[in-house]
């Protein structure tokens, strides 16, 4: 016990000395920007498809000269393993090497801890893929996202299936929260609404080759639509077990699913005419084809899910950065808040109240050839 | 109804295939083989490489080249298996069997994070894909595809029951899983058949590997988690160090999930078919098939 | 962390018998004569001297980043102390453990966010919950042996990782956020430091705890069952009650280790109780030595700083962990501080020459 209330006093007395060191950013030399991604574990891919985004705009912006009169951009990529204490530690250890912006995010449930943590150094966040409810409810100044929510997904998934005229769906997701987080919105929406019926509305294991059990229950209520809500790994294997059983109703996937792997997994004869609700991806934009041919001549792959909006992350990042005149977080983070006239891929960007995207500018696209071109921009 | 086990037993051969290796290895040194299902990972991705590696096959070939791959890969498996017990689990016995465990599931992250390293993490389709064709019977679908799988997956299960049974090598591995000591002295070349058992768990699952890459068309270097959790769920179920009872463990699983998920939604499979298999285990504590395990007093 | 190690060490001030912890079961110096190091890994200043490392630390290397691995050390240092009580003592192979840790985070978690309690007053609460699960879990698998004891209580964690993925009360697959922070009477403890000390306090207390246990007339029981339990049974130990004994202590310290993720996160989500997670908690036991608590706080810590300081590696990162795990493992087979307690081999011991340091495990029955 007299341990106890020795540790407490001694505590109280040296944290004031310890936590007061908190480090002023430097004012000169590279500026070092934060990114917390999964590089392990089962979500590694996506990870490294961000990674190549950030880099290819900090590449790009070093190429020009760097910013605020000639200082150069530097990544500092941090393991998150998708796991909410890896997480923590990364972003500590991105604080302790002195970063000045975060651009990283992937899983939510792993981004929601490392929110205060960046926001106790004032560190502004650019969230570029992690879409949760749960990011803004946290209410913390130094967040914003960059992808559309779940709720936004979600509407414009309602809408275009009320739009081909849908009855019944089958919505399935992958017990994890951003792919949950879609499913459930859906649900409930539609139910809401009551003019399209959920049949299934069940999850797969992330990980696992066969989905013939799914499958059988989607076959066997034979609903007119199934929305995969998860990635594209799992998402292939789905459509082509769908296909091969004999489902020949509609099949459309969530942004995560939009890779050209989709495509190759399902076999592009069964990815035919998929759809999927996504923003705007650089191949149906006009004027990216460049992007993604330099894109694809630097990393010797296709960008995958997220890379845009990794790249656009880092864009902001130094653009506020500029706006701002100094790498100070709290001067940062004014102005992201005033930031005006921004070009994302997915259009001018304009932050809500919530610091999320005024509108998600999801898009349906649809496989055709071997592709996904637009299908409809929902306007 | 049938189509669900149908579904249930395609995938139990599976995990059957994998649990076989388990369950040798367990029966000969007791050993929980953590990484045995990144073997399996190794297997896809052998086969991934050979099949790159021959270019394009036309199309009536294509099962030609598919068994010659699986052939190298269960080759190059088994080397595998029988190195990762010279360099990681040899130098180990008589050790505390904890300590081998844990060697084990280091085995597993340098497999996984090597073919990882590679290959990258991104997954890669395998450049052949079987054929959907297939007929439909009682109101379910067989495909041929998983016809033949299924064949060829009981084929090596019952090949190994009978090299068991039937060879000297076999009687061998039964002895050394009674007593090892008692084995040595009756001149049994302990190693050298540690070796073998390697060698023969590590190509089947090589085998399943190239199987599941060519029937799924999807390969990643986490695919050997999940299904060596499995494989080892159903070789305890069956009855640990029981080679009929890890076949029949993993058809049972298979099973449990199909139903299960039909049931109780996706989500709560797993739950559903762990408690089953605690279930039974309760009754019956040394698994379906598995003796009483001798205790020594 | 390191001052845990201090509290297995005053265990040793304390104790009447002998200065070995692990000593109660087996003569102690059956194999060489103690030298000089080994009686400096036997002395009992070397746990203070350990813990004022852990309260000096601080003031040396205090980076956000630091004292966070610091705090993950000492928070995993629970962990493992607490299945050292389950698989070091009574050799109950658990591949589950982190259903505890689990049961505790969601418990605490809960209560303190829908009450706006501060954490520190859900202990009681994850007592409860934590027994209980311990119950729950051990009253039908206890009976089992070895490596079915394994996949059930590996088919449990799961089991329970997937609840609380699915049900609503845990907040679904995103999990709780917001936890209200660790407060005293008024005081915030949630400042880095502050955590940090609280947490090398709480995690002292208990690994003390679980040494002092391993002494008592139930750790020598333990051990007996551990080593023997046909002949624990003959001798007139209710097997099956010790046992359950060591598996609600073991739940306890797990679920106690829960409370401190939750409040040192902020936020409990089902991705943090994967069953990679209970194999790394084992891995510290094993890696450390089983059995002894001093080697189990080191294992601890070498499993926690050893993925962050290889963090530089990147991709690499678990692959070089994986190797290194098998390295040292090979080399230091017992553990890298192992029980002194010496037992004869049994089991299965090779053909070619057997260590004479089969250790604690009760699967050699």
């Amino acid at each position: 016990m007299a341990l106890v209330t020795a540790t407490v006093l001694m505590t109280s007395a040296c944290s004031g000395i310890l936590s007061g060191g908190s480090s002023t950013p430097a004012a000169t030399g590279p500026i070092k920007i934060a990114m917390v991604v999964p590089l392990s574990g089962s979500s590694a891919p996506s990870g490294l498809t961000m990674k190549n985004g950030a880099q290819m705009a900090v590449d790009e912006i070093n190429a020009k000269g760097g910013i605020l009169g000639g200082r150069k951009l530097e990544m500092d990529v941090q393991d998150s393993a998708c796991d909410p204490g890896q997480a923590v530690s990364a972003a500590n250890k991105a604080v302790s090497n002195g970063d000045v912006i975060s651009v990283g995010g992937y899983c939510s449930s792993a981004t929601l801890p490392t929110l205060s943590i960046f926001n106790s150094k004032n560190i502004p966040m650019i969230i570029p893929a992690a879409d949760s409810q749960d990011l803004p409810n946290a209410k913390l100044p130094n967040a914003f996202l960059i992808n559309g929510t779940g709720v936004q997904q979600s509407a414009a998934a309602v809408a275009f299936m009320k739009k081909e005229g849908m009855k019944s769906v089958a919505l399935v997701d992958d017990n994890t929260s951003y792919s949950k987080d879609i499913t459930t919105e859906t649900n409930k929406e539609l139910n809401a609404d009551g003019s399209i019926k959920v049949l299934v509305n069940t999850s797969v294991t992330a990980g696992e080759q066969d989905y013939s059990s799914v499958v059988n229950t989607i076959k066997t209520a034979n609903p007119d639509m199934v929305y995969w809500t998860a990635y594209y790994q799992e998402g292939g294997l789905i459509i082509n077990q769908l296909r091969t059983a004999g489902y020949t109703g509609k099949i459309m996937v969530a942004d995560g699913s939009v890779d050209a792997s989709l495509i190759k997994i399902a076999g592009s004869a069964d990815a035919e005419g998929v759809f999927a609700t996504s923003p705007p991806t650089p191949a149906t934009l006009p004027g990216a084809k460049d992007w993604v041919a330099n894109y694809t001549k630097k990393f010797n792959a296709a960008p995958g899910p997220y890379s845009t909006q990794s790249y656009d992350a880092v864009r902001l990042a130094a653009q506020a950065i500029t706006n701002a005149k100094t790498t100070d977080g709290v001067k940062v983070i004014n102005a992201l808040k005033t930031i005006k006239g921004f070009k994302l891929f997915t259009g001018v960007l304009q932050f809500n109240s919530e610091q999320t995207l005024k509108s998600g500018g999801f898009v349906v696209l649809v496989v055709k050839n071997g592709k996904f071109v637009l299908k409809d921009s929902l306007q | 109804m049938v189509q669900l086990l149908w579904n249930g037993l395609f995938v139990g051969s599976f995990y059957a295939l994998v649990a076989l290796g388990y369950t040798m290895v367990y029966g000969i040194i007791k050993l929980l083989n953590f990484a045995h299902g990144d073997v399996y990972m190794l297997g896809a991705f052998i086969g991934f490489v050979a099949l790159s590696g021959l270019g394009a096959i036309p199309g009536s070939l294509s099962l030609v080249a598919l068994a010659i791959v699986m052939l190298i890969s269960m080759t190059l498996t088994g080397f595998a298996g029988v190195l990762i017990e010279r360099v990681a689990y040899r130098p180990l016995r008589g050790s505390p069997r904890l300590a081998v465990l844990i060697t084990a599931v280091g085995v597993s992250f340098a497999l996984e994070y090597g073919v990882s390293a590679i290959f990258g993490p991104n997954p890669r389709v395998f450049p052949v894909r079987l054929s959907n064709e297939g007929a439909t019977m009682f109101g379910a679908r067989f495909s041929f595809a998983q016809i033949a799988l299924m064949v060829i997956a009981l084929l090596l299960m019952f090949g190994l029951d009978t090299y068991v049974r039937r060879t000297s090598t076999g009687r061998a591995m039964r002895a050394i899983a009674l007593d090892p000591k008692a084995s040595l002295l009756m001149g049994i070349n302990v190693n050298s058949v540690i070796t073998r058992t390697f060698f023969i768990g590590s190509a089947l699952a090589g085998a399943a590997g190239v199987m599941a890459g060519a029937y799924y068309g999807n390969i990643n270097f986490l695919m050997g988690f999940i299904i060596g959790l499995k494989a080892f769920t159903a070789a305890v179920i069956g009855g640990i160090g029981n080679i009929r009872g890890a076949m029949l463990g993993g058809l049972l699983l298979g099973l449990l999930e199909a139903f299960g998920s039909q049931w109780f939604g996706g989500q709560w499979r797993d739950v559903f078919s762990f408690a089953v298999l605690i279930l039974i285990l309760t009754l019956r504590p040394t698994g379906i098939l598995g003796g009483r395990v001798t205790e020594r007093v | 962390m390191a001052k845990s190690k201090s509290k297995s060490e005053r265990v040793n001030d304390n104790a009447e018998l002998s200065d070995n912890v692990d000593a109660s079961m087996a003569p102690r110096l059956i194999g060489k004569p103690q030298s000089r190091l080994s009686a400096l890994f036997e002395s009992k200043r070397l746990g203070w001297a350990a813990l004022a490392i852990a309260l000096i630390l601080p003031f040396i290397i205090a980076t956000p980043y630091t004292l966070n691995v610091m705090t993950n050390a000492a928070i995993f240092v629970l962990l493992a102390a607490g299945l050292n009580i389950v698989v070091g003592y009574c050799g109950l192979l658990d591949l589950g453990y982190v259903a505890f840790m689990a049961v505790g985070a969601y418990t605490a978690g809960i209560i303190a966010k829908s009450f706006e309690l501060p954490l520190f007053f859900t202990i009681p609460a994850v007592l409860i919950m934590t027994v209980l699960a311990g119950l729950i879990i051990g009253t039908p698998t206890l009976r089992l042996r070895s490596d079915y004891l394994a996949i059930v209580t590996l088919g449990f964690g799961e089991m329970i990782r997937l609840t609380a993925n699915n049900l609503a009360i845990t907040g679904g697959t995103g999990g709780i956020y917001g936890i209200p922070g660790l407060q005293v009477f008024g005081i915030e403890l949630q400042d880095p430091v502050r955590f940090y000390y609280v947490c090398v306090a709480i995690v002292s207390v208990f690994v003390l705890a679980a040494a002092r246990l391993g002494k008592s007339r139930l750790g020598r029981a333990w051990r007996f069952v551990r080593e023997d339990e046909d002949a624990a049974e003959a001798m007139g130990i209710h097997t099956y009650k010790v046992k359950l004994m060591a598996y609600i202590f073991g739940a306890f310290w797990g679920g106690m280790g829960g409370v401190l993720f939750a409040a040192h996160l902020s936020a409990v989500s089902p991705h943090s109780f994967v069953f990679l997670q209970s194999a790394l908690v084992l891995m510290a036991v094993v890696l450390g030595g089983m059995g002894n608590m001093r080697g189990v706080v080191l294992g601890a810590i070498a499993i926690t700083l050893l993925p962050e300081m290889l963090r530089n590696f990147s991709d690499y990162r678990y692959l070089v962990f994986g190797i290194l795990l098998v390295v040292v493992m090979v080399f230091r087979p017992q553990g890298l501080w192992p029980s002194r307690a010496y037992e004869p081999e049994r089991g299965f011991e090779g053909t070619k020459r057997s260590r004479a340091r089969a250790a604690a495990k009760g699967q050699t029955s």
